[in-house]
């Protein structure tokens, strides 16, 4: 037991040394592997050569997609567990935060982006579920003795309403498989589908959903435009945008604590439950570079959404973003 | 070569501060074509534009500025790269005089465009749900509902975050408004002479008619909606409402009284106008006859009130003269007037 304490110790010291040299030498002094990127950068055509931040790094805008990827496909099987530890189960009340502010209405059709495990597609459809009981609770109450007529037709109607539906898309197949595991065990399999599609090219109609929301994945996306452009497209006029991000904090007390949590501990606890210790340290970077509440609102009202407003839970740790297509 | 870019860049700032004066009216009438626009479509074009303004207010320097063209519409071309960076350092200096005004022009014009178009489409909303209410109460379902009759998601219901509260206010508010067009309309009439003056009585009792007429098609929630008018953080608005159709009623009935009148007035129209609201909710009478016979006997209680209370005054004067009197007369008697 001991033995095997030590023997993780001496790897989180030898990543974290390895880390600190990255960090210190930049971006060219990685692994062999980018030195082929690199000599292809000279000789192809300016066009590859946009680049764009990989956490702290700078890689070219192809290469991000390609490494996101890898980060979520390593990362898929523990992703739930690590979001436990790591936010020490305060996501759930991030998520459920977001539900209550969406307040979907019955016959709602929702579209979750970057949506991976399914955590707001299945809190969703539970919402929904305990919207319509109470709907039904309170019909039943106000009309105590039902005539025959009033028993058949609520029969009749009960399929004509739409039902409330939920597409939950992803770019990666491993998250989308560790979600539909997840709805298996659960037994939600009703109004739910899983798609694979990238968030700047969504494979939808236009003024298909009411509700898109984004929870913790736009940072991840290279052209942050392009990904909100698209969201305005699939949304029915009326619809709502909305984008739950990790985001600055202004308190300065908190936001040092945060930092020494977020730069120190969390990459900690992604090698010892995940045994990936550089998926999290993109994490914890990509977050700081994503850009600040005003900012990003500014970004959407650019998009083209109406309305547009951001509440900060914890303190600004996170953000909820929300704009209407008018 | 950077002899010439300097050279160039002194030419662009002189010629720019030139056409300082000739661009922002040139530009104007452009900016506010646009603004009549609607709104995707004028957001998109003012982008479009922004880059074509360029050329068209520094166009003696055609080459400079299509350089800045390029440089504006394409976001990185390294061929150009060094030549671009050192135009745009210099253009924006160039531009800057003119962009503030037209930009400020453009966003207060276009703001000004969607706040409007914001809350009319709001207050669409809202009326369009007003027709769900008897069906589904004072709620965010019968918004929902509102928002699906005009074509809209049932998520916009999320721009309401009064939800229920932001629809019951705007009832009352429009109610409001229409008992202020009946009796600026009554008064025009008066005024022209085609119509009596009305006592001041009978003019109250008919505008506390006529606006709790209004509530009829919705009786049946109307409690709920006065429920949702006492949560806390309605009460203010609902208050401002209510106090200003009071002042309106009194206005149009031809108070224009500067003292302690006023608050009395206003007070008592609003005793009457609540009470009568109450009797109305539990009355069952054909056509809510005992609620306008109720409204009948409190405003001809006050009535009695004002005239007994003048009766009160001017009979305690009386009273006090008579006092007055009888002391001096005993004063008299008792030889205590008298000096001697």
């Amino acid at each position: 037991m001991a033995a095997s304490m030590r023997l993780l110790v001496r790897r989180a010291v030898r990543l974290s040394h390895r880390n600190i040299t990255l960090t210190a030498a930049g971006a060219a002094a990685r692994s062999g592997c980018c030195r082929g990127p690199s000599v292809c950068r000279c000789f192809s055509d300016e066009a590859e050569d946009r680049s764009t931040h990989f956490g702290f790094e700078t890689v070219s805008e192809t290469e991000k997609a390609k490494r996101v990827y890898k980060v979520f496909e390593n990362v898929a099987q523990k992703y739930d567990i690590m979001n436990d530890a790591m936010s020490l189960g305060i996501h759930r009340v991030w998520k459920d935060a977001l539900l209550h502010v969406m307040h979907p209405q019955p016959g709602a059709q929702l579209l979750d982006v970057a949506g991976g495990t399914g955590d707001i597609a299945f809190r969703f459809l539970e919402y929904i579920r305990s919207q319509e009981e109470r709907q039904k609770r309170r019909a039943a109450r106000s009309s105590q003795t039902p005539s025959w007529q009033d028993i058949s037709n609520n029969y009749s109607t009960e399929d004509e309403s739409r039902e409330s539906r939920a597409v939950v898309c992803d770019i990666n197949k491993e998250m989308l498989k560790v979600g539909k595991q997840k709805a298996d065990s659960l037994g939600v399999s009703a109004g739910l589908s899983w798609v694979v599609g990238d968030a700047e090219e969504l494979p939808f109609d236009d003024d298909q959903f009411d509700i898109y929301t984004i929870a913790f994945g736009i940072r991840n996306v290279t052209h942050i435009d392009q990904a909100l452009q698209e969201a305005l497209r699939v949304l029915k006029p009326g619809g709502r945008f909305m984008c739950l991000e990790f985001s600055k904090v202004n308190n300065p007390i908190l936001s040092s604590i945060y930092d020494a949590y977020s730069f120190q501990m969390i990459p900690v606890i992604g090698e010892v439950i995940a045994g990936d210790w550089k998926s999290y340290q993109y994490l914890v970077e990509s977050i700081r570079k994503f850009p600040n509440q005003e900012e990003f609102k500014g970004m959407i009202e650019d998009a083209g959404f109406y309305c547009v407003k951001y509440y900060n839970l914890t303190g600004g740790v996170v953000a909820l973003h929300s704009g209407f297509k008018l | 070569m950077a002899a010439l870019l300097r050279g160039l860049r002194a030419g662009r700032t002189l010629r720019g501060l030139s056409s300082v004066v000739a661009a922002p009216s040139a530009v104007n009438p452009q900016c506010s074509s646009l603004n009549r626009g609607f709104h995707r479509a004028a957001l998109r074009l003012q982008d479009e534009s922004k880059s074509d303004k360029p050329p068209s207010s520094s166009s003696s320097s055609s080459s400079s500025s299509t350089t800045y063209h390029e440089h504006y519409q394409a976001t990185e071309h390294d061929t150009a790269a060094e030549a671009s960076q050192h135009d745009s350092a210099s253009d924006p200096a160039a531009e800057q005089p003119e962009r503030p005004n037209t930009s400020y022009q453009d966003q207060s014009g276009e703001h000004g465009e969607e706040y409007e178009t914001e809350e009319q489409l709001q207050s669409r909303i809202l009326t369009a749900a007003l027709e769900f209410v008897p069906l589904h109460g004072w709620s965010m379902e019968a918004i929902a509902a509102g928002a699906e009759t005009l074509g809209l998601s049932s998520a916009s219901t999320g721009m309401f975050y009064n939800g229920a509260g932001d629809l019951v206010l705007h009832f009352i508010a429009h109610c409001n408004s229409q008992l202020t067009e009946i009796l600026a309309e009554q008064h025009k009439q008066v005024q022209l002479g085609q119509a009596e003056p009305k006592k001041t009585a009978d003019f109250l009792r008919e505008a506390v008619e006529t606006r709790l007429r209004m509530y009829i098609p919705y009786i049946e929630t109307w409690p709920q909606a006065m429920s949702i008018l006492l949560l806390p953080h309605n009460i203010p608005d609902s208050l401002k409402h209510l106090s200003s159709m009071v002042d309106d009623i009194w206005y149009y009935a031809g108070d224009r009284s500067t003292d302690m009148n006023w608050y009395t007035k206003r007070a008592v129209l609003t005793g009457i106008y609540n009470t009568t609201e109450l009797v109305m909710l539990q009355d069952s009478s054909p056509d809510f006859q005992d609620t306008w016979s109720f409204l009948d006997n409190r405003i001809q209680d006050v009535v009695n009130m004002a005239s007994s209370a003048k009766q009160v005054q001017s009979t305690g004067e009386a009273v006090v003269q008579g006092f007055m009197g009888a002391a001096v007369t005993l004063k008299n008697l008792t030889g205590l007037n008298q000096r001697r």
